[in-house]
């Protein structure tokens, strides 16, 4: 892993130039230009506030601001792994021709979508003065929240990307599993919906449940993190991304023969 | 090892599976489904396909190397392991050195993107740091000589803009070992002018230069060690005149195997009136008399490529099936161009068959492909055998071109005029 990292850090102008070539690309050229970012939240959360706020009647307070403090971070994290699933897959011409670290590609997603996360944070923020929500002393732990859900995306884009080059059907295996895997997360819901023989085993088995609500504890409860569940996570996270850089190293010789 | 060696391949050999080649992708689901089944993975021996075999090569430092062979025969691959892409089946590469690999110009060029803003991520890319582009970044835009296009996006520029592009930024980073695929051909004659003085500059700086090359021109001016890859054995490795020797020779063996491979076969002798022309245009007549076989020998046995000094010798086996009046073979020799170079006609013995040969003791011929037509006829019109360009040779002469390399000396004067 820390081989993997280092070359990372090696090749970080690389990193640099690829993600704001990504982030230059998705508006160039676009009337709407750089106002792209904010119409795909805004539109789900319209479309979710709609569905559970009016029609189904959810009972939690200020339900729109809600659903997009949980909405963006998960938008990071499924954004992250869809895209990259084909990321190694599809650079066909970089691969083959060059050498260069293969794992740039994936860190470049997620470091693309997390710049669009934190360049959408102004708009929640906004959303919830409106609602008379503004942050307050708790944001203090938002950057170790951020750390933690940087080092199991990578992990998790890093795995799925590596594995994607053999197995071509596993980028429309994640696609589907990133949309179960929505719906087990509390971003339309608090965890305590959650029937209680289940809500321990509903936490523990899912890593993005507990970094959803720690954002949710953040912005919308203003209440400090759950120290242990996030600890947990954390240590996960780094194991995780440990066998991702493993696996991602012991594929990575095949990567340039089968793309 | 000595330390003066910039790469060294020890026993490379380097195997691809089959389904790799042929881009038939595994997926979760087969896998499952044979993990399901108990099966085991289909392991044949035939889908493995050896692109290099037990390679062995040095390049010293500071030397440009020369790597020719035919398509397929192994060379990008070579280039591939040893830019670290690809990693040997077997045996050891090593690169001593920071290495630039320029296998394709233009890697991970963005479309949408201008010509500077694709300098940069091209820049990186192959190696060199974000203040080295910057630092080098006026003079990458004029070797291009894009000028104003160098804002616009790249996707308008012409194809010949593009490696122009490409190529300036390939050749502004500065390596001390530098791989070349072929890419020197790239834009107008002004423009390869160009990259060849910036290659030439290379070498004065002290770079090594290994370099993968069909022009043989190029490899004997510019090189000063070579290697020759066939079927992803090397052949010959040493100096470039004796590999260019090599390959030449090898190369027009076979072009004139492929230039011979068919042979319309004469029909049945038995009944040779009734026989159809065996092709018409290449080989006709009555084939009551035939040219049954034909052998190009040299000073040692069948040979097919000569030097313009070589002796040559042609053996004809002749036949005869019924009555035959006073037949004669006419032989003529042509370039592969169709130009008649030189005929000579022989009167054949009253037998059932003979062989006839023709010695020619100094070939005297220039640098080129040349056809052999045969004509079995009389001179009352019958025409029994006729085959045209059914063998051939070649001529590999260096240092002259033309169709006729006659005995020549050059002196100077002691004094002239």
């Amino acid at each position: 892993m820390i081989r993997n990292l280092r070359e990372l850090w090696q090749y970080r102008a690389l990193l640099w130039n690829l993600t704001q070539r990504e982030l230059k690309a998705r508006y160039r050229g676009s009337a709407l230009g750089f106002l792209w970012t904010f119409v795909n939240p805004l539109l789900l959360m319209a479309v979710y506030g709609l569905v559970f706020g009016i029609i189904q009647r959810s009972n939690i307070s200020h339900y729109t601001y809600f659903i997009f403090v949980g909405l963006l971070p998960w938008l990071w994290f499924s954004t992250s792994v869809g895209i990259g699933a084909s990321t190694i897959s599809d650079r066909r011409d970089l691969l083959t021709k060059v050498r260069f670290p293969a794992q740039v590609l994936p860190a470049t997603v997620v470091g693309t979508n997390l710049i669009n996360y934190l360049l959408s944070l102004p708009l929640m923020v906004g959303l919830g003065g409106l609602v008379g929500i503004w942050p307050d002393y708790h944001a203090l732990a938002f950057p170790v929240v951020l750390l933690v859900q940087l080092v199991f995306t990578l992990g998790v884009t890093f795995v799925v990307s590596a594995l994607n080059v053999r197995f071509r059907d596993l980028q429309h295996i994640v696609t589907n599993v990133l949309t179960l895997w929505f719906f087990v997360t509390p971003v339309l819901y608090i965890p305590n919906a959650v029937p209680e023989p289940f809500r321990r085993l509903y936490l523990i088995a899912n890593p993005m449940a507990v970094i959803i609500t720690s954002y949710q504890g953040i912005f919308y409860e203003h209440r400090w993190p759950h120290p242990r569940g996030l600890a947990i996570v954390a240590l996960g996270s780094v194991v995780l991304l440990a066998v991702a850089a493993q696996v991602f190293e012991r594929r990575r010789e095949e990567f340039a023969e089968l793309v | 090892m000595s330390t003066s060696d910039a790469i060294v391949l020890t026993g490379v050999s380097k195997s691809f599976r089959k389904s790799t080649i042929r881009r038939e992708h595994t997926t979760l689901k087969s896998e499952l489904v044979r993990w399901l089944k108990r099966q085991k993975r289909p392991e044949m021996p035939s889908a493995i396909i050896p692109a290099l075999r037990d390679v062995s090569l040095s390049v010293t430092r500071g030397k440009t190397f020369g790597l020719v062979g035919r398509n397929g025969s192994g060379k990008s691959t070579l280039l591939k392991l040893v830019t670290g892409i690809y990693s040997p089946t077997r045996g050891k590469v090593e690169v001593h050195g920071r290495i630039s690999a320029l296998l394709e110009l233009g890697a991970g060029f963005h479309p949408d993107f201008s010509g500077r803003e694709n300098i940069f991520v091209n820049g990186i890319i192959l190696g060199m740091s974000r203040r080295e582009i910057r630092t080098r970044m006026d003079e990458i835009i004029e070797f291009s000589e894009l000028a104003d296009f160098i804002d616009e996006p790249v996707r308008t520029y012409s194809s010949g803009m593009y490696a122009r592009l490409a190529f300036a930024v390939a050749t502004h980073v500065d390596p001390e070992i530098l791989l070349i695929d072929e890419i020197l051909s790239v834009g107008d004659e002004h423009f390869g002018r160009k990259s060849a003085a910036k290659m030439e500059e290379f070498r004065k700086a002290g770079k090594t230069i290994l370099l993968v090359t069909h022009d043989l021109i190029t490899l004997q001016r510019r090189c000063d060690q070579a290697a020759w890859l066939d079927a992803g054995v090397l052949k010959v490795s040493g100096s470039p005149v004796g590999v260019v020797a090599a390959y030449r020779k090898a190369v027009a063996e076979s072009e004139v195997l492929a230039m011979e491979q068919h042979v319309p076969r004469a029909p049945d002798p038995v009944q040779p009136r009734s026989g159809p022309p065996a092709e018409p245009g290449r080989r006709w007549g009555s084939f009551e008399a035939e040219v049954s076989g034909v052998e190009i020998h040299g000073r040692d046995g069948p040979q097919h490529v000569f030097s313009a000094d070589a002796p040559f010798r042609l053996l004809a086996r002749y036949r005869r099936y019924g009555v035959v009046e006073a037949p004669y073979l006419e032989l003529s020799l042509r370039t592969d161009g169709g130009t008649l170079v030189w005929s000579s006609t022989a009167p054949l013995p009253d037998a059932e068959g003979a062989t006839l040969a023709l010695e020619i003791p100094r070939l005297g011929l220039g640098d080129g492909n040349y056809l052999v037509d045969l004509s079995l006829a009389n001179a009352a019109g019958a025409v029994y055998d006729v085959q045209r360009g059914l063998y051939g040779f070649a001529v590999r002469a260096q240092n002259s071109s033309g169709l006729l390399a006659p005995v020549h000396r050059w002196s100077i004067e002691p004094k002239a005029g």
